[in-house]
């Protein structure tokens, strides 16, 4: 993917810059809200990474707000040390289409990137999901392993449904907090993990080879067997 | 000091003389009036009434007989009642009274207020003369001297009651400034006080629950709130002292230990990650009390909408059971039907979170943990988490909710005593609160939520 990264600190940028490429993605890099806006304007990215607090005292959602008035609709990533549930509405409100708080750890950023840059080029639309062997009907709701039909809890039905359509992306457990639960603050105790380990006893059939997979450091992936 | 002509009760108290002194006059004047016109005209009728009657005696009965009459009555009547006074035509008395003709009568006919020389001393006398036929005078009057001491002593009774209105108005409004003034001033000692740095200090409170009173008592409401405010982030800035240098003080040792001895890469890694794992929990205790700075400043209020505070625990509860079916804790949550609050839905679920976060990580293995949801009698609802877990000691319970509190029972589990300080911010911000009771054994945690009075003030 191609992604611009606009961030002023140098140390965050070159930290952010050299790990989306090592994923292998192209990055472009800006480190005040005028080129930002340029490059944005000027060429198309996949998938733009946006500080809030920008060089001149810019706040980055007065340069979303022009970007999205100018029509662009590249997916967004808002960077912010501002933490308050309020100023996340506000970034998303303003056209952001998610929000990170500083600090965060890459693999967050890595997922987050991803899930955006996905979500630009498959649509919504979907009838029917399915990865491996596992299918998820979403008309019907009804959840088949191979032959085998799975019955699960609307909420682990959810759980299931954001892994499919995530597949063969990292996604966090932050993000599964907010997208399955809607809660955006941190249980202490590792309960998603409880929900994955759940709802792995329900839909894997070979523990050696796993659907889903847990990824060190970062959250869990969805992915069929034949690419592992 | 206040100056004189600046306070209130002064201006408050003249105002009130004033007033008493219009409301007297609006009573003294029209009966002065009704005293000078219908008084004294009824009197003037009496003594014509008296002079047409003695003219007709004249006419019929003659001189002898009006003489006779005005004989008869002056031997009767009480002294000075009415003075009655026949002479002929030059004056001379005939009978009657007086001694003599009074020499200021006019000469005109008709009633006249003169000063005559009665019996030899000059009197304010109501007088009626009448010439009757034969060049007769005669002078019917009456002694105005014998209502002098009526019209006195009213007038003295005004003079009375202007004077003692006056007084009491001028003392009440010098008591009531200086009683004003004392309480203002104490006030104003106590505020300055408090502004000097000490907030222990409150308003004097009499208990009789007047004006100044209740506002004493809503400012002292005002401090307390202020003082815990102040002590919270004291206690913060003494707990960030502690809680957070301590992570740092092991990631700086961990990092400048790696520094200097240069390990084999795979024990870089696993120092590496353990220093992450440190800023991490920094992170989290950073997390937490930027969310409590948030929840303590009520900004969040103006996002309150209503919240099925059962639905949001329901919620919170089928989240949590995984985790509880996994450490073998039977997990049981009842409710009866929906319990309507004004607030925050996030908020809600992050306190009903912390709290079965806390009693997870306290129960043992097979242990129980019950989540209840309530409307109480008065109507409050109560979502109540109960455990057989440790409990906290009652020493610990009015400071468990303390920031960055660890009872000695907590401590070895994991958290960073954030959790209860968070629930007890949630329940305050919605105008309720946080009570720790003993479950006999465990705790039993509960929030109390006022349904309507999400606005309240603490």
């Amino acid at each position: 993917m191609k992604i611009l990264v606009v961030e002023d600190n140098a140390r965050v940028a070159r930290f952010v810059t050299q790990g989306l490429r090592e994923a292998g993605h192209t990055v472009d890099h800006a480190d005040n809200g005028r080129d930002g806006m340029f490059s944005a304007a000027s060429e198309p990215y996949d998938v733009i990474v946006m500080d809030r607090m920008l060089p001149g005292n810019i706040d980055g959602l007065a340069i979303i707000e022009a970007l999205r008035k100018a029509g662009n609709r590249t997916p967004i990533l808002i960077l912010s040390a501002l933490d308050a549930v309020d100023e996340r509405i506000r970034g998303l409100k303003s056209g952001g289409d998610d929000y990170l708080t500083k600090p965060f750890a890459f693999g967050e950023l890595l997922a987050r990137v991803d899930a955006l840059g996905r979500r630009s080029s498959g649509g919504d639309t979907d009838r029917a999901l399915q990865v491996g062997d596992l299918r998820m009907d979403l008309l019907s709701r009804r959840v088949t392993r191979g032959a085998r039909l799975i019955t699960l809890q609307p909420r682990e039905f959810k759980l299931l449904e954001y892994l499919m359509r995530h597949a063969n992306q990292v996604v966090t457990r932050t993000m599964l907090l907010e997208a399955v639960w809607d809660y955006n603050f941190d249980p202490q105790t590792n309960v998603v993990d409880v929900h994955i380990s759940k709802l792995r006893q329900k839909i894997e059939l070979d523990t050696e080879r796993p659907l889903v997979r847990t990824v060190r450091n970062a959250g869990y992936m969805m992915c069929e067997h034949d690419q592992a | 000091m206040i100056r004189l002509n600046r306070s209130s009760a002064v201006t408050w108290a003249i105002g009130y003389v004033l007033l008493g002194l219009a409301a007297l006059a609006a009573f003294a004047v029209p009966l002065w009036y009704a005293w000078n016109v219908t008084i004294f005209s009824g009197r003037q009728e009496i003594l014509r009434d008296d002079a047409q009657h003695l003219t007709e005696l004249f006419n019929r009965d003659g001189l002898a007989g009006l003489t006779a009459y005005i004989n008869a009555r002056v031997g009767m009547q009480i002294a000075g009642d009415r003075t009655l006074l026949l002479t002929d035509s030059a004056y001379r008395p005939l009978a009657g009274n007086l001694k003599a003709w009074p020499q200021d009568v006019p000469e005109k006919p008709g009633t006249q207020a003169v000063m005559a020389d009665l019996a030899g001393q000059p009197t304010h006398t109501l007088l009626v003369r009448t010439t009757l036929p034969g060049g007769y005078h005669l002078l019917v009057g009456r002694d105005l001297a014998l209502f002098l001491p009526l019209e006195r002593r009213f007038t003295f009774g005004l003079i009375a009651a202007v004077t003692f209105l006056f007084l009491v108005g001028v003392a009440g409004a010098i008591l009531i400034r200086r009683e004003l003034l004392a309480r203002v001033q104490g006030i104003r000692q106590t505020v300055s006080a408090i502004m000097q740095g000490d907030l222990r200090h409150r308003l004097p409170i009499r208990r009789t629950n007047d004006e100044l009173d209740t506002l004493s008592q809503t400012i002292n409401g005002m401090l307390d709130h202020i003082e815990h405010l102040i002590s919270g982030i004291s206690n913060v800035s003494n707990s960030i002292a502690h809680d957070l240098r301590t992570p740092l003080a092991e990631l700086r040792s961990r990092l400048e230990e790696l520094a200097l001895t240069r390990p084999a890469p795979a024990e870089t890694f696993a120092e590496v990650d353990a220093a992450v794992a440190d800023v991490d929990r920094v992170i989290r205790i950073f997390n937490a009390l930027l969310r409590l700075a948030e929840i303590d400043t009520g900004a969040r209020r103006s996002g309150f909408v209503r919240v099925d505070a059962a639905a949001v625990t329901a919620e919170v509860v089928e989240f949590y059971e995984p985790a509880a079916e996994q450490k073998g804790v039977a997990f049981s949550f009842t409710s009866n039907g929906e319990a309507a609050v004004a607030g925050d839905p996030v908020l809600l679920a992050q306190a009903v979170s912390n709290l079965i976060d806390n009693s997870l990580k306290c129960v043992a293995e097979n242990g129980a943990i019950s989540v209840r949801v309530g409307r109480r009698a008065d109507g409050s609802v109560e979502i109540a988490v109960a455990d057989d877990g440790p409990g906290i000691a009652d020493a610990d319970k009015p400071k468990a909710a303390e920031r960055f509190f660890r009872g000695d029972r907590s401590r070895g589990t994991p958290g960073v005593g954030l959790g209860l300080s968070i629930v007890d911010a949630v329940a305050k911000l919605h105008g309720g609160a946080l009570q720790l009771l003993d479950n006999h054994p465990g705790l039993r945690a509960q929030m109390v939520l006022p349904v309507g009075a999400a606005r309240t003030s603490r």
